[in-house]
């Protein structure tokens, strides 16, 4: 693949470079994506302040300017909504809502108006646009700033979402969310920003609704979603010393959703364990199991398990967030009682 | 402002009277029990709509409202395919999927209907960024009502239309009721434009019931935008004859509200208005009102013998791609 | 010859107030950058309005009605002495409403009426007032005959002249006044001008594009003013009160002038003619005008075939000198009290 290592974050940044360069219609847009605007030093010398919060965006405004790269008032309803008709009006724009928590402040503009376009004008418009915005528990960052709530978008007819697990796959998916015709929610947990991965430096697309076997195996299928895929993955290498061969999918999008790929699994494993650090009601920890109850419950040998944080907001204090999140240990527990039986 | 031209003043006369013959029609045949959902009818606001359309081409952009049939027309969308629409036909404008609320054309640069109150501001903005980032001399008009200027949407999206410099015109059509809620009641400002004080953006008000009055308003506010000066705020005062939607039994009215309703009649005024200066006739307005009963009468007609969807139709148009 | 103060029931000691929620409002907001007046602001006024009337023991002040609730926001929260109630009659939301309470004020026997407004606001006053003295405060577009004054310092002349503190007589002039005639017949009035326009229609009633003026008549042509009396300064200055008034013809064949005709917009007008007018002159308007303004706002259809014409007279409305008043009250020794023994009338002088 490539000997090249950068971080998630900067995969984020390379895509958005790349596409920018690529079409002039795609713009960016969204609080402090560049950053002290109008100041005399900093916009002025042609700088940013931020780059984005985490500076995911950072570098953008030197190459592509305030015209493409534009800072945002605190209006989360009149910038969301912007990117809605910006889309349907020629433009490919990529909105960042901060946190994924803010989106009870612009929800209408995301589904009402962003997510129903399309239908309701009977297939003559599209929107072109993308929401990228951060999820996840790990940063003690509190009941507002660490949700994943990425169900709520996945419920939504009209949007995709897209959750990448790993830089190279952040990297490519976001090319193949700008360059699609629909409005993608492009979910980027703020642990595995400042992760590392092979990243190849060419322009590349991941099509949306292609999920990935991140590791083959024969005796249980794990879904995993987001940061879970990466502690997946270190349960199953802790299993495959007991001589437990697990095999670990990433969904990568939501909606759509790559349903063959992870019945085919389950049809060769017999055992499904979905792990999410989503809540639990009406979760896709929840739809997963469904989905292989209602389609492939000839096939199994044991009930699905979905491994999930608890009903509740994500807690401050680190050890009771430690306790919110599932664990490889759990992971490892669940894989064990499904092939061994309780 | 250049005065209007006698034929200028024959397409306004029927586009108003166009808007006002389909909305009286549509409450026959909603009474009736023709039409599926809810309609919010504008009868009464024509001159909002037409005076500030007439300024407008196919490549400006409009976003309305739940009550938005008067916008969909002044705008040029056709009436055949709106009337099949509202009643869910596959002919209809959205092939049936949109209905009254949802009217659009975006080829003619509508919007869409919303039925979100409120709903239509942040999306101005994003047409007009479109513009901006182009560097076209596209104008986008953001129709609202008295009831969404207390929408946190429409804040957000005048100042943001302001920070931005956005050819945007917000046009409040104040029709006094926010559904049953009188504006005296649900507003601190009262005067809407009083608002525009706060985006630091220019804002006036003007009579919504007299066409020129708005038509000038419109004009001068338009070309400002057009010229790269930025948004501003119309306030049009009006009044509408129905109800907030058709069923509505309008207990907020009283008789001598809708007695002053019907002396300060848009289309009544403008007609008395250019027969007086002797710039039209009165058999050339005659004709025009005829017409305009043919033609809801053919677009009753078409959507009537239109079929409905086929069922696979609710499947499709949700997404572009979507595999 | 200034005509005497006539006002049948002057011990009542009560003054009216009269507020335009809709002055500053128009589209002269954006064609030419004209003052905001916020109706908040138009309610703080009135505020200090009410402090200073409370202040000289005033007995009784009246507010106009209006669709915005000016005199109830104002009066809600203020605690006065005074008797201050909303005037009792119908709010019909437009500028006669105006008319309607200065000619009730002018029927309960206010000693004096405040006015807050532009020049169009106090044209519609004007018209039912009567004699009762104005204080004109502006907090509209074009403020030729109503003046930026403070609030306070308004409510201050207006109550000495309602008491009769000053010699009424002495602090206040007789305005001229135009009245504006259609086939012969009496249609409305200017205060300070009457401009026969081309536009066809009254639509947002501002003027602005000098294209349009045909003709202009005025009252008065004072250096420092704005609107279209500005462009008669630039010929023949008049007083307020001279006994004269100015007529120009607009158009090409004499010389052109610069002059502000509206707040933000100083232009080049050409004028083809100007000439003095005396009181009782008229001046029958070119036939193809098509609307008249009046004090900045087009008000008036012509159509064709209609004759109008404009006379000059000196039945404006009775207007108060705040300066003047002030310092007549201020000699006469009103405002100073022994800092011990009884105080004359006036209870504070907090405001």
């Amino acid at each position: 693949m490539t000997d090249r290592t950068i971080t998630f974050m900067e995969a984020i940044n390379e895509a958005l470079r790349q596409e920018m360069r690529r079409d002039e219609t795609v713009i960016l847009m969204g609080e402090d994506v560049a950053g002290g605007a109008t100041l005399d030093h900093i916009e002025g010398q042609g700088e940013e302040a931020w780059g984005g919060v985490l500076g995911v965006t950072k570098g953008l405004v030197q190459e592509f300017g305030r015209n493409r790269v534009l800072d945002t008032p605190i209006s989360e309803s009149a910038f969301i909504g912007t990117t809605v008709a910006a889309a349907a009006t020629g433009l490919r724009p990529v909105a960042e809502l901060m946190f994924v928590d803010f989106f009870g402040v612009c929800m209408d503009q995301i589904f009402n108006q962003g997510g129903k376009l399309r239908y309701m004008f009977g297939g003559k418009a599209q929107v072109p646009m993308v929401v990228r915005t951060m999820i996840g528990a790990g940063l003690r960052a509190a009941g507002q700033h660490s949700g994943c709530h990425y169900p709520v978008f996945t419920h939504m007819p009209g949007l995709k979402t897209v959750v990448p697990s790993c830089p190279a796959d952040a990297k490519g998916l976001l090319a193949g969310a700008i360059r699609d015709n629909d409005p993608v929610i492009f979910f980027e947990h703020k642990v595995l920003l400042f992760g590392e991965g092979p990243v190849p430096e060419e322009e590349y697309v991941l099509p949306l609704g292609v999920a990935d076997v991140k590791r083959e195996g024969s005796d249980v299928t794990v879904v995993a979603i987001g940061r879970m895929v990466s502690f997946a993955l270190e349960a199953a290498e802790q299993l495959a010393g007991d001589g437990i061969e697990v095999e670990v999918i990433d969904p990568r999008t939501l909606s759509p959703l790559d349903e063959g790929t992870i019945l085919d699994s389950v049809k060769k494993t017999h055992r499904l364990i979905v792990v999410d650090e989503d809540n639990p009601r009406c979760s896709m920890a929840a739809d997963l199991v469904s989905l292989v109850s209602t389609q492939a419950f000839d096939y199994m040998d044991a009930q699905p398990q979905a491994l999930t944080a608890p009903h509740t907001p994500v807690p401050f204090s680190p050890p009771l967030e430690d306790f919110y999140i599932p664990s490889v240990d759990t992971i490892v527990e669940a894989v064990k009682t499904a092939v061994n039986g309780s | 402002m250049a005065e209007l031209s006698k034929d200028e003043l024959l397409e306004i006369y029927e586009c108003m009277q166009l808007i006002r013959t389909f909305e009286d029609r549509v409450s026959g045949l909603f009474a009736e029990g023709k039409l599926p959902g809810f309609v919010h009818l504008y009868a009464g606001e024509e001159a909002i709509a037409v005076g500030v359309c007439s300024h407008l081409t196919d490549d400006d952009f409009i976003t309305s409202t739940h009550r938005g049939h008067g916008h969909c027309i002044a705008k040029g969308v056709e009436i055949n395919p709106m009337m099949a629409e509202l009643y869910g036909k596959e002919t209809g404008s959205c092939k049936g999927k949109g209905g009254s609320m949802h009217i659009a054309d975006v080829d003619k640069g509508m919007m869409g209907a919303n039925g979100i109150v409120g709903g239509g501001g942040p999306l101005a903005c994003g047409s007009g960024l479109t513009a901006k980032v182009k560097g076209t001399d596209q104008v986008t008009i953001c129709f609202f009502g008295d009831g969404a200027s207390e929408q946190g949407t429409m804040h957000e999206a005048m100042n943001l239309a302001k920070i931005w410099k956005l050819p945007v015109v917000f046009v409040c059509e104040n029709n006094g009721f926010a559904e049953s809620t009188p504006v005296g009641y649900h507003c601190s400002a009262k005067d809407i434009s009083d608002r525009a004080t706060a985006y630091n953006m220019p804002g006036f008000t003007v009579d919504g019931t007299d066409f020129f009055a708005v038509h000038e308003a419109a004009g001068e506010a338009i070309a400002r935008a057009r010229q790269g000066e930025g948004p501003s705020l119309v306030e049009c005062k009006g009044f509408r004859y129905y109800g907030h939607f058709e069923g509505d039994a309008k207990a907020y009215y009283t008789e001598e509200m809708v007695a002053d309703f019907k002396k300060r009649d848009p289309i009544g005024k403008f007609r008395q208005g250019v027969l007086d200066r002797n710039l039209v006739s009165e058999a050339e307005l005659d004709k025009i009102d005829a017409q305009a009963k043919q033609t809801i009468e053919d677009a009753v007609k078409f959507a009537e013998e239109s079929a409905y969807p086929a069922l696979e139709e609710c499947l499709t148009d949700v997404y572009v791609a979507y595999a | 010859m200034q005509s005497k103060i006539q006002n049948p029931k002057s011990k009542i000691n009560m003054v009216g107030i009269i507020a335009n929620p809709a002055s500053g409002k128009d589209i002269r907001r954006l064609v030419a950058h004209g003052s905001v007046f916020d109706n908040n602001e138009k309610s703080n006024i009135l505020q200090r309005i009410l402090l200073a009337l409370d202040a000289l023991g005033v007995e009784q002040v009246s507010l106009m009605p209006d669709y915005y609730g000016l005199g109830e926001q104002a009066l809600d929260g203020l605690k006065l002495s005074l008797d201050a109630s909303i005037l009792e009659m119908p709010v019909l939301g437009d500028e006669n409403d105006s008319t309607e309470a200065g000619r009730r004020f002018r029927e309960m026997g206010a000693g004096s009426i405040i006015v807050l407004g532009g020049d169009g606001t106090n044209r519609v006053v004007a018209r039912g007032c009567g004699t009762v003295p104005l204080v004109s405060i502006s907090t509209g577009t074009n403020n030729v005959f109503s003046r930026m004054i403070e609030g306070t310092v308004a409510g201050l002349a207006a109550g000495l002249v309602a008491q009769e503190a000053v010699d009424v007589n002495q602090v206040t002039y007789q305005a001229k006044r135009l009245d504006i005639y259609v086939n012969q017949v009496w249609v409305d009035m200017a205060l300070v001008d009457a401009v026969a326009c081309s536009d066809l229609w009254i639509g947002t009633r501002a003027i602005w594009d000098p294209s349009h003026i045909q003709e202009v008549v005025l009252t008065q042509a004072k250096p420092g003013s704005i609107g279209m009396s500005s462009i008669g300064v630039c010929l023949q200055p008049v007083d307020t009160h001279d006994k004269q008034g100015l007529y120009i013809a607009i158009g090409q064949g004499g010389i052109s002038v610069l002059a502000p005709i509206a707040p933000g917009l100083v232009t080049r007008v050409d004028i083809r003619e100007h000439r003095l007018l005396n009181i009782g002159d008229e001046i029958t308007l070119n036939p193809d005008v098509r609307t008249i303004a009046l004090d900045g706002e087009r008000s008036i259809e012509i159509y064709q075939g209609q004759t109008a014409s404009v006379r000059l007279t000196n039945d404006g409305p009775r207007v108060v000198n705040i300066q003047r008043c002030m310092a007549k009250a201020a000699k006469t020794g009103i405002f100073q009290a022994r800092t011990t023994g009884k105080r004359r009338d006036i209870r504070c002088l907090h405001v």
